[in-house]
């Protein structure tokens, strides 16, 4: 049974369709990527999962059962990407209040809210005000609210947004265990080399309709190896004399150049060698990048 | 339902523990005792002080009458007015006026009284003195020396004083209230004063803790933090949570400054050391109220809540910050004055048509027709149809308010109009 099944839901606000028969499937155990430009609908889209926004039309569905049900949203984790914190509370009267919102019973988020506390290394900070943590730390008591009841989806608004390397390699690393556990995970971001690292399988959507889904690996199979990258010395001009390039995204001695259909990556490497000294001639897999610019270019 | 509870116990926790609420619990009975007490203890710590006052009797026959009537003794057994005679020859009145101010002025009298012998056909007689205010005191001379003057003219007439005495006895007006069924209650008098202080409890309610529930959504909308509350619990239980626990809030506080007046009504007295016969004279008994008063005292305190809160509550999704309230939050604050404005009116004439018409009103209900229960029972049907008014439009409020509150919570930037609030209501 998949763990969260999005069946062509839409939703109009208005004039404007903010999300447009949109259907996905996500796994247990996945890693699941939602990309696409500022306002492409993912946050609509994820408001929607949250039944926070009721969807216009079709149905979303969590371990099978409708997401209407508040016990089946009790399974679920959520990070906003509007993340506030109740500034006058203590930090362990807020996480209980999450944990209890999320229907545990004192009992068992007690032990839990230790632990976790812990692992963060804010054991110290539990009596402090929220409005006394820094934005960082902050940051991570939201985190900890969404998996502090070993939810089975977990849903993730650009969850590294405004995080130091090191909290950010913390959360990465949860997210990790959290997958390991058997919980699907669905997150946005606009880092494309972090999604590319780490998701299983991505959805892209822009304006409102979905435009590419599936497993990282079979879309940069699907997406063609015709993938050049040069690295040289001297003139460029050989990226736009001749039909072979498609586009290209140039960093002055290192390209990465996607060809046109059927265009021989060997043309283009005689044609730059007239022009410029190359050190390195490669046809590579395209990266969660070039996929992403090329396909909302596209569309 | 565990998770109206958890909000609710949040709102009600986050506020008790505030060093306001403490503060305000705390100070506002013992406001209302000070305003209570305190006038009538400052009468008693002057009054106790004993009295020389002069007296210029230019008619010689008042005086003893005045030493004689005026012969209360404070508790160390001092007389509390001593009147003495001065030597007065009419010619050298004013002289002798000259030298008991001066006495007056080094403190060695405390006023001095002229009965001119024109005082049988005049009926004026001057005091002077430091302090003039003292009305108790004042009181108390006038009535001695009336009395004396009195005396002095039923003699002169040649009547029977005894007679006379009978024949212009004062009449006391003794007023009681007509209760359900007929029933005759003896009104001490103050019942209209408690009436007014139940009311203003009623408009504080509405106010206070209408607004209260009204700053916590904005609270929760400014710091936004309600986008991960509303993932968890359903708006419109995330609302009732906080209008229960606000409510639970106000009951208790009420309940304890209703406790502490009580034990002050009761025990008080003794802890301040005063005797019972100087209570009454301070006027801090509270008088009893029939028991269905109170019943529906509470009825309309709670039902009066629910409506305002659930407004407020409505008023704060809309907005972005306390300061956009503001300036939305007269027309609702003018419901809650309109009614509490009439309220004078109502206690005055309960059964006006106009009275009748303002108490079914829902929105004035609250104030305008627990006036006019506590001023004069009204017909059954009128309380029946006003409840029946009252519930509906709570209810229908809270259906109205929960869609705003569902939409209105994730609005940020742009205050809506009206027409897109009432699109809220249609497609949320």
């Amino acid at each position: 049974m998949q763990t969260l099944q999005i069946d062509s839901i839409g939703k109009s606000f208005g004039k404007l369709e903010a999300v447009k028969d949109l259907s996905l499937v996500v796994p247990p155990g996945t890693m699941y990527g939602f990309l696409g430009p500022n306002g492409a609908g993912k946050t609509t889209t994820i408001r929607m999962i949250m039944e926070i926004i009721l969807p216009d039309r079709g149905q979303i569905l969590i371990k099978g059962r409708p997401n209407t049900s508040r016990e089946v949203l009790d399974r679920v984790g959520y990070l906003p990407e509007e993340r506030g914190v109740y500034p006058k509370m203590k930090v362990i009267e807020a996480l209980e209040f999450f944990a209890e919102l999320k229907g545990m019973k004192k009992r068992d988020h007690a032990p839990k809210i230790n632990e976790w506390l812990a692992r963060f290394g804010m054991t110290e900070v539990r009596d402090k005000k929220m409005n006394e943590l820094s934005k960082g730390n902050q940051q991570k008591i939201q985190f900890l609210t969404t998996v502090l009841h070993a939810p089975d989806l977990i849903i993730l608004d650009e969850p590294f947004m405004g995080l130091d390397p090191l909290n950010a390699d913390l959360i990465k690393d949860v997210m990790l265990e959290q997958k390991a556990r058997g919980a699907a995970i669905v997150f946005s971001t606009h880092q494309m080399d972090l999604a590319e690292k780490l998701c299983d399988a991505i959805c892209l959507i822009n304006k409102g309709q979905k435009v590419l889904d599936g497993e990282v690996k079979h879309l940069k199979r699907n997406f063609g190896r015709n993938n050049v990258i040069l690295a040289y010395d001297g003139n460029s001009d050989f990226l736009k004399q001749n039909g072979l390039v498609k586009d290209y995204n140039d960093f002055g001695n290192y390209v990465e150049v996607h060809l046109r259909e059927g265009a021989s990556p060997q043309a283009l490497l005689a044609a730059a060698m007239q022009q410029a000294e190359i050190s390195r001639f490669e046809i590579a897999e395209p990266s969660l990048h070039e996929i992403f610019v090329a396909t909302v270019k596209e569309n | 339902m565990d998770k109206l509870l958890t909000v609710m116990r949040r709102e009600f926790l986050s506020r008790v523990k505030t060093k306001g609420f403490i503060i305000g619990t705390i100070l506002t009975p013992v406001f209302l005792i000070a305003m209570m007490v305190v006038p009538g203890l400052l009468l008693f710590l002057k009054s106790d002080k004993p009295k020389q006052i002069a007296v210029i009797d230019q008619t010689g026959a008042i005086l003893d009458s005045l030493t004689a009537t005026l012969s209360e003794r404070n508790a160390s057994g001092q007389r509390l007015y001593t009147f003495v005679k001065p030597e007065a020859r009419p010619e050298e009145i004013e002289t002798l006026k000259k030298s008991l101010s001066e006495q007056v002025d080094r403190s060695e009298l405390d006023g001095y009284i002229v009965i001119p012998a024109s005082i049988y056909e005049e009926g004026q007689a001057d005091f002077y003195g430091k302090s003039v205010t003292n009305f108790r005191d004042n009181g108390r001379i006038e009535n001695a020396i009336s009395r004396a003057v009195t005396a002095q003219r039923i003699q002169q007439s040649g009547l029977d004083s005894k007679q006379v005495r009978q024949l212009v006895r004062r009449v006391n007006l003794k007023t009681f209230r007509i209760a359900e069924g007929g029933k005759e209650e003896e009104d001490q008098g103050r019942t209209k004063t408690v009436v007014w202080i139940l009311v203003a409890f009623i408009y504080m309610a509405m106010l206070v803790y209408g607004q209260m529930v009204m700053r916590s959504v904005i609270e929760e909308k400014s710091s936004r933090v309600i986008e991960a509350v509303i993932s968890s619990i359903k708006p419109f239980h995330l609302m009732a949570g906080k209008i229960f626990g606000v409510g639970a809030l106000g009951l208790v506080q009420y309940s304890l400054w209703a406790l502490v007046m009580g034990l002050l009504s009761r025990y008080g007295v003794k802890i301040m050391g005063l005797s019972a016969s100087k209570l009454t004279n301070a006027k801090l008994a509270m008088p009893s109220l029939p028991p269905e008063t109170l019943v529906f005292f509470i009825v309309f305190f709670v039902l009066g809540y629910l409506l305002f809160a659930a407004m407020y509550a409505g008023l704060g999704a809309m907005v972005n910050s306390d300061q956009e309230a503001q300036q939305l939050v007269f027309p609702l604050v003018m419901l809650v004055i309109i009614p509490f404005l009439c309220t004078f009116y109502i206690i005055g004439s309960p059964n006006s048509q106009l009275s009748v018409i303002l108490s079914l009103i829902p929105f004035f209900a609250p104030i305008t027709m627990f006036a006019r229960i506590a001023a004069q029972t009204p017909p059954a049907w009128q309380i029946a149809l006003c409840l029946a008014l009252l519930v509906a439009t709570i209810l229908g409020m809270i259906w109205v308010v929960g869609r705003i509150y569902r939409v209105g919570v994730l609005m940020y930037g742009k205050r809506p109009t009206l027409p897109e609030v009432i699109k809220w209501i249609k497609y949320a």
